[in-house]
């Protein structure tokens, strides 16, 4: 649980991430084209306005001066430019005459570098007041090209050959656009900065459901099946819960419906296993006064007795493991422990039952102190070294030792090794089945066919483990491991 | 599948970034073409029709400037190219005040100084002494006889002529200018320098078959 949501924040492209992604992007791309676009078109009115301003203004003034034709060079011409560039608007500009050969301005030099021939072209192929700007040095211009007509007659102008330039750094211009540019900069970033709040609220409304949901599975997944998702709103992760808490409820139906099921046939096997236990006690004592007696009958009669007598006390074990087993079903076995010494417990478990001569061999270390129910235990060892005299062969070995576990407390391992040809593979997955039979020729075995099955569930009573498996030289051996933090609570 | 998916997303990345480049470049002041800003600027230069008259030389980009020359008080410059006698000599109410043969007369004798200053030129050949200019009026249509073999002549010196000729007799320019030189070619033509009509091309004199010397014209 606690590794769950550490992954969920490192992952890198979650819902998370892509949502907040996707809201930047939208984000980002909406306040750039409108930053951009606003910042376009403020540019370009500003540039056209102060170039229509100079283009118009440039035309009045040189409209209300006078010259002669042909044109004279000297100090009277360029006093007339510098007069006409002192009233430049919006700027003071420098003028430049251009007639036949002669070249004058109102500035230092008499020819601008900073006019093209493109425009100097256009001035003489076509009498239009035209303009271009133009970057030199890093410092814009605008320039403008005016060729100058006069009126010979009142209705009817003709070309004079002079051409007027007024060339005008645009450096103030500049500085506005630029202080625009600043200021679209500075209005989109902060819109991209208020766009993550929309983004992890609509990160969070969406997170919020689908954390929900992952932790309803998970507890519907580790047994709680009355688990259900508040709904809210009417939205599509709103109809998943609600198919969620459908599919919750529907199938805590059906479990309920199973283990109903499942109680009512335990019931019946209890239920069936007690009504026989009183005919049977009956029968065992009459069985065991005719089997007292069977001497006395004549030999048919006595094998009769002695094989009536013999089944019924199979049927007696039958039925006390049938009930042994139903308790465990209906989850009514109950664990009594005590602390033992294990090596003591097993040895008393051989002695009642009198195995105690050359064909068991013990590795019984003493001091191994455990929590255990004696009763168990004794049913543990006892089922398992009867099994391995009947199915397997003699010598018998019970190996008593305890291990570190890697995870958990250190284990109680208990190994008993038979010497007989072991179990086959085929059967190795069903050795604990109930009422499986290892040998299928031998359908009448000595054991009710549920010892394996009880002892299992008497080891995982003790919250153990059971293996069944092979020695390599042969001989089956069944390993039960029960961890020993009873006894590590206890003392 | 996934590199489809991966191909639609470089490209969107990529249609992103573009749109980017081309909303923000562009910052800052860029340079322009040449654009069109309204018409000319008319000046008032000194020009009075009384005593002014308006030569066209040859400009050094091959075009013509129309330049103007006072007569004020005879200074008896060009004097002598006039004819006293030459016919249609009327002061009309569309012609200037001064004589069409004595203005022929001042544009053969060449820029003057001021004119020379300013890289004005002429391509005419200079005027013979004591040859006679002759011309005859005619409604919207002038026919001047020159002391020249307009043979010779190349396009700019026939528009000096028949531009000079035109703006001599009307105020806007417009007429029609017959010029027959004394090789007997002849050259008719209107100046065409004027705004507002057919203008701007260059070659608006049309050039006349040039006959034999001994043509009936």
């Amino acid at each position: 649980m606690s590794t769950g949501p550490r992954r969920r924040r490192i992952r890198a492209f979650g819902l998370r991430t892509r949502l907040l992604l996707a809201f930047l992007l939208v984000a980002a791309v909406s306040a750039g084209t409108t930053a951009a676009l606003t910042y376009r078109e403020a540019r370009n009115a500003l540039l056209e306005t102060a170039q229509d301003t100079a283009v118009s203004s440039f035309r009045d003034q040189v409209q209300q001066t006078a010259f002669g034709l042909p044109l004279r060079n000297g100090p009277g011409l360029e006093e007339v430019l510098r007069d006409v560039a002192r009233k430049g608007k919006p700027h003071p500009w420098v003028v430049f005459a251009e007639y036949g050969s002669l070249r004058a301005s109102s500035g230092e030099n008499p020819v601008s570098s900073v006019i093209t021939p493109e425009l100097r072209r256009a001035a003489r192929a076509n009498p239009h007041g035209s303009f271009e700007r133009v970057v030199k040095d890093g410092v814009p211009y605008l320039t403008i090209a005016m060729p100058m007509v006069f009126k010979p007659s009142p209705d009817s102008l003709l070309p004079s050959g002079l051409v007027l330039y007024a060339v005008m750094p645009m450096t103030e211009e500049q500085i506005n656009v630029d202080a625009l540019l600043m200021a679209a900069r500075d209005g989109a970033l902060p819109g991209l900065a208020i766009a993550l709040i929309p983004g992890l609220i609509a990160a969070r409304s969406v997170l919020r459901p689908v954390r929900e949901l992952r932790q309803a599975a998970h507890s519907m997944g580790s047994g709680q099946l009355d688990t259900r998702i508040r709904v809210r709103g009417s939205d599509e992760l709103a109809d998943l819960a609600g198919t969620f808490n459908e599919s919750a409820g529907q199938l805590e139906c059906s479990i309920k419906e199973l283990r109903e099921a499942g109680e009512r046939a335990r019931r019946f096997a209890s239920d069936v296993s007690h009504e026989l236990r009183t005919p049977l006690a009956g029968m065992l004592a009459v069985t065991e006064v005719l089997d007292e007696d069977a001497d006395r009958l004549d030999a048919d009669t006595a094998r009769a007795v002695r094989l009536v007598s013999a089944e019924t006390g199979k049927l007696a074990v039958l039925v006390e493991d049938l009930m042994e087993i139903s308790r465990f079903d209906a989850r009514a076995a109950e664990l009594n422990t005590d602390e033992v010494d294990v090596a003591e417990a097993i040895r008393q478990t051989m002695q009642s039952r009198h195995w105690t001569d050359d064909r068991f061999r013990g590795e019984l270390p003493d001091g191994i102190r455990a929590r255990l129910d004696p009763r168990r235990f004794d049913l543990v060892i006892a089922n398992l070294i009867g099994n391995a005299l009947r199915h397997g062969a003699a010598p018998v070995a019970v190996r008593l030792r305890t291990a570190a576990c890697p995870a958990g407390p250190p284990v109680l391992i208990i190994e008993v090794m038979d010497s007989g040809p072991g179990i086959r593979p085929e059967t190795l997955p069903h050795i604990f089945d109930r009422f499986y039979k290892a040998d299928a020729a031998r359908t009448r075995s000595a054991g009710s066919g549920l010892g394996l099955a009880i002892t299992l569930e008497n080891v995982k009573l003790h919250g153990g483990t059971i293996h069944a498996g092979n020695v390599p030289e042969g001989g089956a051996v069944f390993t039960v491991e029960i961890p020993l933090h009873a006894e590590g609570a206890a003392g | 599948m996934r590199r489809a998916r991966k191909r639609r997303r470089t490209a969107a990345v990529v249609v992103v970034v573009t749109a980017a480049v081309s909303l923000l470049g562009g910052c800052g002041i860029q340079e322009t073409d040449v654009i069109e800003a309204g018409g000319p600027a008319s000046f008032q230069a000194f020009l009075n029709r009384d005593y002014d008259i308006l030569l066209f030389f040859r400009s050094p980009d091959g075009g013509l400037s129309p330049v103007i020359f006072t007569t004020g008080s005879s200074d008896g410059f060009g004097a002598d190219y006039v004819e006293s006698g030459s016919a249609g000599q009327e002061p009309g109410d569309t012609a200037g005040a001064v004589p069409t043969e004595k203005v022929v007369a001042a544009l053969l004798s060449g820029p003057r100084e001021e004119d020379l200053a300013a890289g004005l030129d002429t391509s005419l050949p200079p005027a013979p002494r004591g040859g006679t200019i002759e011309v005859e009026i005619l409604p919207g249509r002038v026919t001047t006889r020159l002391p020249l073999a307009l043979e010779d002549l190349d396009s700019t010196a026939l528009r000096q002529l028949t531009c000079t000729i035109a703006y001599s007799q009307a105020a806007d320019g417009q007429v029609l200018v017959e010029l027959t030189g004394r090789d007997g070619a002849t050259s008719t033509g209107t100046c065409g320098l004027a705004l507002g009509s057919a203008v701007n091309t260059p070659t608006q004199t049309e050039s006349g078959p040039r006959p034999t010397p001994s043509g009936h014209q």
